[in-house]
């Protein structure tokens, strides 16, 4: 039985890579699907002085709830293709800085692979990846594969 | 829940304050302070340095030997160890890297010929808020400050409310006319324009109402207030606050020299930043910059940031409306509960301390500008000034009538003298030595209002506590969220906002000069 840890966020990029890493699994393979809530909104609303605090708790309920709701969205896509495979899905939602919580979860989960997507080409539409630095490289302890960018 | 986080560190940072007071009471700091040319400021160092200090070490004394317990005590004691680090913060730029980069830039100008202190503007308010940053993106907020920082906000609401004693009545008339006209032009005309790119570049619905909000109204907050109302992605929410946050910040550092290079008045660089600004809290910071020992600027870029703020709930439903008609899987909203949520009450504070102080519960009506005229109280001119004024010559015949009164009483005599002699004081033909005396004879004419400047110093520590503060929360990471369609939106609306704001201002020049 293999373990294979999935690094996605729903992008175009990680896309490619789910559907790769999901082709990897066999019967009884487990794939861990892991997604990343940056820590920059931390300070997402650091700089509105103005409105009260009702405002600003319906702001950040609302922001959890958008986050929440687009990686279950991202989860469940992943989860039915897996189930199709026979293979096990475990899914893991964590807020943290991409590295830091892609090298905590390689060290919890001990994977056999782990698997990403590149980053969006330049010019390409969505946010850039924190993730593949090369602080991440040069500490990561088991094979990873990164999938280069679907032409789209 | 106990909020209190217990730390020696509000005990230190208290002492240091109580030694900082001491030692400048004592005289020991005389040699710094004179080489900084501070000591126009040794009594405010004294009296702010023994207030917090000993709050400080009562508070920290408390979180060491006593175990708080949950409660509205334990939160409100919660905030004063954030609330100090600010203010550490404050003490250090305003007593300290100020008057230093004050005293390079004065140097540099001696020798390279560029103050650039005084080019850029560089002064307490400015260095508030880049330490508050520094210490937010590279330090870290401390855990025991985090509630306290947040306290920020009020600090500058508090302000805003103070102002509201400020004002004449004549004065609020005249900025408020000026600023429905420019406000209602570039809040619409912003919002025109986002939603008209945004169609073009075909970006979804709810990013071009998220984006129209913050780019038209009041930046963050706007965006913040409107993002549920339209659901916005989250992807979204990042990319305009980014956007928005990159050029609020630009803005604050350019908004400032510009309006130094281009002569700008108090109440023109007040109304174009009030304008042209786009996120509401920088407003308020390139005014104190432009102007940081005065309120003028921020009393004319806070009547426009406020008539700003106040069509933040009438956008946000706007937006509600049009968002509705636009998305079938939309809910509907209720109108009321969005205007009466996004109301910002602090405005009414505003309102009510401005009713009272009309009625002259402050200080005496005459006494409003700050300044009032001091008759027969004025210091008299030197017998060698007035010997200079002898030899003045003017050829109207109400000047002279004014110079000779002058002449005769030592002092200026009445408002419409000295409104004719400031008038030959800037004259090109009028010999430098003859205007140095004028200068000094309408100086001698107004007096600062005890009181007055008292408060004005008060709202000035207040907005100096709120920016700091609000510097602590401003994180590179969130603006480096800016890209995608948003930052080109926002480049061009930005642009033509302010580039636009600047040439209305220029064009009213006279008439935003009450």
């Amino acid at each position: 039985m293999q373990r294979i840890l999935l690094a996605s966020h729903g992008t175009t990029g990680s896309r490619a890579a789910e559907i790769v890493a999901v082709n990897h699994l066999q019967p009884g393979d487990q794939l861990i699907h892991l997604q990343v809530v940056p820590d920059f909104w931390d300070g997402m609303q650091g700089d509105d002085w103005l409105n009260n605090s009702s405002t600003r708790d319906v702001f950040a309920v609302y922001v959890e709830n958008s986050l929440e709701t687009e990686a279950k969205v991202t989860f469940d896509r992943v989860a039915a293709m897996v189930a199709k495979r026979s293979a096990m899905c475990e899914t893991r939602l964590v807020y943290d800085k991409p590295v830091q919580a892609l090298l905590k979860a390689v060290a919890d989960v001990v994977p056999d692979l782990v698997i990403t997507g590149a980053p969006r080409p330049k010019y390409a539409e969505g946010q850039n990846s924190k993730m593949l630095t090369e602080a991440m490289l040069r500490a990561m302890v088991v094979p990873l594969l990164v999938i280069p960018y679907p032409n789209v | 829940m106990v909020y209190t986080k217990k730390t020696p560190w509000v005990l230190i940072i208290g002492i240091i304050m109580c030694v900082y007071a001491w030692l400048v009471q004592q005289q020991y700091l005389a040699g710094v302070i004179k080489y900084l040319e501070t000591d126009k400021l040794a009594g405010e160092m004294v009296t702010m340095g023994y207030i917090f200090g000993v709050i400080g070490i009562v508070v920290g004394l408390w979180q060491q030997f006593m175990q708080p317990k949950e409660g509205h005590l334990d939160y409100y004691l919660s905030t004063i160890g954030g609330a100090l680090l600010i203010l550490l913060c404050v003490f250090a730029v305003k007593y300290g890297a100020e008057p230093v980069f004050k005293a390079w830039g004065a140097a540099a100008g001696k020798s390279i010929g560029w103050d650039f202190a005084k080019t850029l503007g560089i002064n307490y308010i400015l260095l508030g808020i880049i330490v508050g940053m520094i210490v937010v993106n590279v330090f870290k907020v401390p855990t025991w400050a985090e509630n306290g920082v947040r306290l920020s906000r009020l600090g500058l609401k508090t302000g805003v409310i103070l102002l509201g004693a400020l004002y004449s009545a004549a004065e609020l008339a005249e900025y408020s006319k000026w600023s429905i006209g420019l406000i209602f032009v570039f809040v619409l005309g912003s919002v025109g324009i986002t939603l008209f790119m945004g169609r073009r570049r075909n970006i979804p619905t709810s990013m071009a109402g998220v984006l129209s909000a913050g780019l038209g109204v009041c930046g963050v907050s706007a965006t913040v207030a409107s993002a549920p109302v339209v659901n916005a992605k989250s992807s979204e929410i990042a990319y305009s606050i980014g956007t928005i946050l990159l050029w609020g910040i630009l803005m604050m550092f350019i908004f400032p020299p510009v309006g130094r290079a281009l002569g700008m008045t108090y109440e023109q660089f007040g109304a174009w930043a009030g304008t042209g600004i786009l996120n509401s809290a920088q407003v308020a910071a390139a005014a104190l910059i432009y102007q940081p020992n005065g309120i003028e600027t921020l009393k004319v870029a806070e009547i426009f940031n406020i008539t700003r703020i106040l069509v933040l709930p009438i956008i946000v439903l706007w937006l509600a409306v049009w968002y509705v008609e636009r998305e079938q899987t939309a809910a509907k909203v209720n109108l009321l509960h969005v205007i009466v949520g996004k109301f910002p009450l602090f405005v009414l504070g505003f309102i009510v301390l401005f009713l009272l102080s009309t009625t002259g519960m402050f200080a005496p009506s005459h006494h409003a500008g700050g300044k009032f005229f001091a008759g027969e109280k004025a210091k008299l001119l030197k017998d060698e000034q007035i010997v200079v004024l002898q030899k003045a010559a003017t050829d109207r015949p109400e000047t002279k009538a004014a110079l000779d009164n002058l002449i005769a009483n030592k002092r200026v005599m009445s408002k419409e003298d000295d409104v004719l002699l400031r008038g030959m004081e800037k004259a090109k033909e009028t010999p430098k030595e003859i205007k140095a005396v004028l200068k000094d004879a309408h100086k001698n004419a107004w007096k600062t209002s005890p009181r007055i400047g008292w408060f004005r110093d008060l709202i000035i520590w207040f907005f100096a506590f709120g920016l700091t503060g609000l510097g602590m929360q401003i994180t590179v990471k969130a603006i480096t969220q800016a890209g995608g369609q948003p930052l080109i939106i926002g480049t061009t609306v930005g642009t033509i906002k302010a580039v636009g704001a600047l040439i209305a201002v220029l064009l009213l020049k006279d008439l935003i000069n009450p």
